[in-house]
């Protein structure tokens, strides 16, 4: 792996400079009590000072609505359009060392078996710059499940601040080719032990032995006790940087219209509900369970991963205040 | 705070209620929702004015419908929320046992009719604080106001955590879920984000009992609630009808009277 500087007093150039060269940056900003990953103006926007965005940067790559084609009439015929392309670069940058491993989440889950064109077209323009953690609190337990504080999983370039500027790694190829696009901003430097500073963010639980209970905790019989609080609001999937959960709506009139993909979560009464009426998760507690044996479970069969990154955003979310960890250390304890 | 826990025990020792929902200690010193089924569980139940959550929003679960009775601590706004959905039959009398702290002592209401009377005697006036920014927003033309209100609309996501935590949102279908005919656009974007939110309003109009619950669900810090405050204030001003106060079913948009003072409507 190859390692750059940037210098304290680069770094607002050097992101000024991505925004004056055409592309869309995605960072970190203040809205009222919370952060939330916002395109930017100018390096002045952004909030360096954060523990965690109150939403992941999913929506570079996997938008709240994006239309998969129009269709219109032309005499008998009818006319499908693909959506235009994005013009232009997005580069996230600011994000979680979390949130990059979810992004590699994100690539196995629409890329590894019949890659989805949509999503595609958006991850290859789209660079990940990522920001190790000097802090955490009490929601975060990236550790819990196999990621560090300043992990390179998924992120093309990750900065980790010290008192000499950003140490830069260059992870990916797209990383290596933006550092050389704007070089005037690095400067050559050495590998640094970079414990020092990042995060010690304690283990909450062992996921090897969660492993061996989840299996068989779909009968497990406190699922409705734990779940009681979850009054069925979804900010938990929506916030959530792995859940990918979708719906495909038609908006059109005599002449066209389009179809559209958007967001769509496991605690709306409505998921999965099929036409006949028949709901196979009739209950708000059935729907908790689906999205906690989604993180902790099924996604290990089909993909080899969990797909909890740990960045404690459906906790802190949460207005009943349920928690992840807690309920993963209840299924522990049987 | 004892002498609830105490009185709650008894309840649960005499097999008078099977669930106690109330709160306990949440993560920043705040009360989160707790749901109690063992006396022993109650040394956790906490009782102050950080226990905000409308535990009324509980009752529609139908994870609920296994135990024989259950016993609600009610902050004034579920007191309020208890009083609106048995005006308009969703409760009645004798269902659940409610109970109230008021500085520190114990109040047990023996009917839905004791609530009424505490209530009225006890409602608070409008926060300052939210009537001003109204009048700030009522205050600027019709475009800037419209401008305002689609810049803030625009970050929705569509989650309806408003309808979620709001406990008067008690259809079983949603219109929103209804798609033969569709009347609100589903995408979260532009002209179907507005429909939501002015249906959402309109359908708590002269019902909304205030408690603020939609806005502090929503995940995106949109100021939801001032949409429901005006149209209440409206009502108010116009018909003198307080939601939230009343047993009998008393809400202008849907009361027909035969002595209505209007002339289109007979």
């Amino acid at each position: 792996m190859e390692y750059k500087l940037i210098k304290p007093e680069k770094i607002q150039d050097f992101v000024n400079a991505l925004i004056a060269n055409g592309k869309q940056v995605l960072a970190p900003k203040q809205k009222k009590d919370k952060v939330f990953f916002s395109l930017i103006r100018s390096f002045d926007e952004i909030a360096m000072d954060f523990i965690q965005t109150a939403f992941s940067a999913k929506s570079a790559v996997f938008p709240k609505c994006e239309e998969l084609y129009s269709f219109e009439k032309n005499g008998k015929d009818t006319i499908l359009n693909n959506p235009p392309a994005p013009q232009h670069d997005t580069v996230v940058f600011g994000m979680r060392p979390c949130d990059g491993a979810a992004f590699d989440y994100l690539a196995t889950f629409f890329l590894k078996e019949n890659p989805d064109y949509h999503f595609k077209m958006r991850y290859d323009k789209t660079i990940l710059i990522g920001l190790t953690c000097p802090t955490g609190d009490e929601f975060c337990f990236c550790t819990s499940v196999g990621i560090s504080p300043s992990d390179t999983r998924g992120s093309d370039l990750l900065l980790t601040k010290t008192e000499n500027g950003y140490f830069v790694e260059i992870i990916t190829e797209k990383g290596e080719k933006l550092v050389g696009q704007f070089s005037d901003f690095f400067e050559q430097t050495n590998t640094i032990d970079k414990t020092k500073y990042t995060a010690n963010i304690q283990k909450r639980f062992d996921s090897s032995a969660l492993k061996e209970k989840i299996s068989g905790a779909f009968n497990w019989e406190r699922w409705e006790e734990t779940s009681l609080p979850c009054f069925g609001c979804g900010t938990c999937a929506f916030s959530c940087p792995t859940c990918t959960c979708f719906d495909i709506q038609d908006e059109a009139n005599l002449v066209g219209g389009a179809r559209y993909r958007i967001w769509d979560t496991c605690a709306l009464g409505i998921f999965t509900k099929h036409a006949s009426g028949h709901n196979p998760r009739e209950k708000q507690s059935e729907r908790w369970r689906n999205r906690i044996l989604h993180k902790f479970l099924y996604t290990d069969e089909q993909f080899g991963t969990l797909s909890c990154v740990g960045c404690g955003r459906c906790i802190r979310n949460c207005p009943a205040e349920l928690s992840i960890i807690e309920q993963v250390n209840a299924i522990m304890e049987g | 705070m004892s002498e609830l826990i105490n009185k709650i025990r008894q309840f649960f020792a005499s097999q008078t209620i099977d669930l106690f929902i109330g709160y306990k200690k949440g993560r920043f010193g705040e009360g989160k929702p707790a749901f109690f089924t063992k006396p022993e569980q109650l040394k956790e139940l906490v009782f102050d004015d950080k226990c905000i959550v409308n535990l009324a929003v509980y009752l529609r679960k139908p994870e609920l419908k296994k135990f024989s009775k259950i016993g609600i601590l009610a902050n004034f706004g579920t007191l309020r929320a208890l009083l609106q959905l048995a005006a308009e039959n969703q409760i009645v009398d004798g269902q659940y046992l409610i109970f109230t702290v008021v500085d520190g002592k114990v109040l047990e209401f023996t009917n839905l009719k004791a609530i009424e009377e505490y209530v009225s005697k006890n409602l608070p006036k409008p926060n300052p604080e939210r009537v001003a920014l109204l009048k700030e927003i009522e205050s600027k033309p019709r475009e800037e106001r419209w401008d305002w209100w689609t810049r803030e609309l625009s970050s929705c996501i569509r989650c309806y955590a408003c309808r979620a935590a709001c406990p008067l949102c008690y259809c079983e279908q949603c219109l929103v879920e209804c798609n033969q005919p569709q009347w609100v656009e589903v995408p979260p974007t532009g002209i179907g984000n507005l429909e939501w939110h002015i249906v959402r309003a309109m359908h708590l109009a002269g019902r909304c009992i205030g408690c603020g619950e939609c806005e502090a669900a929503c995940p995106m810090e949109i100021p939801i609630g001032l949409l429901t405050q005006k149209l209440n204030m409206t009502i108010i001003s116009n018909f003198g009808q307080i939601p939230g106060t009343k047993l009998e079913p008393n809400y202008a948009l849907s009361t027909f009277k035969v002595d209505d003072k209007e002339n289109f409507i007979r």
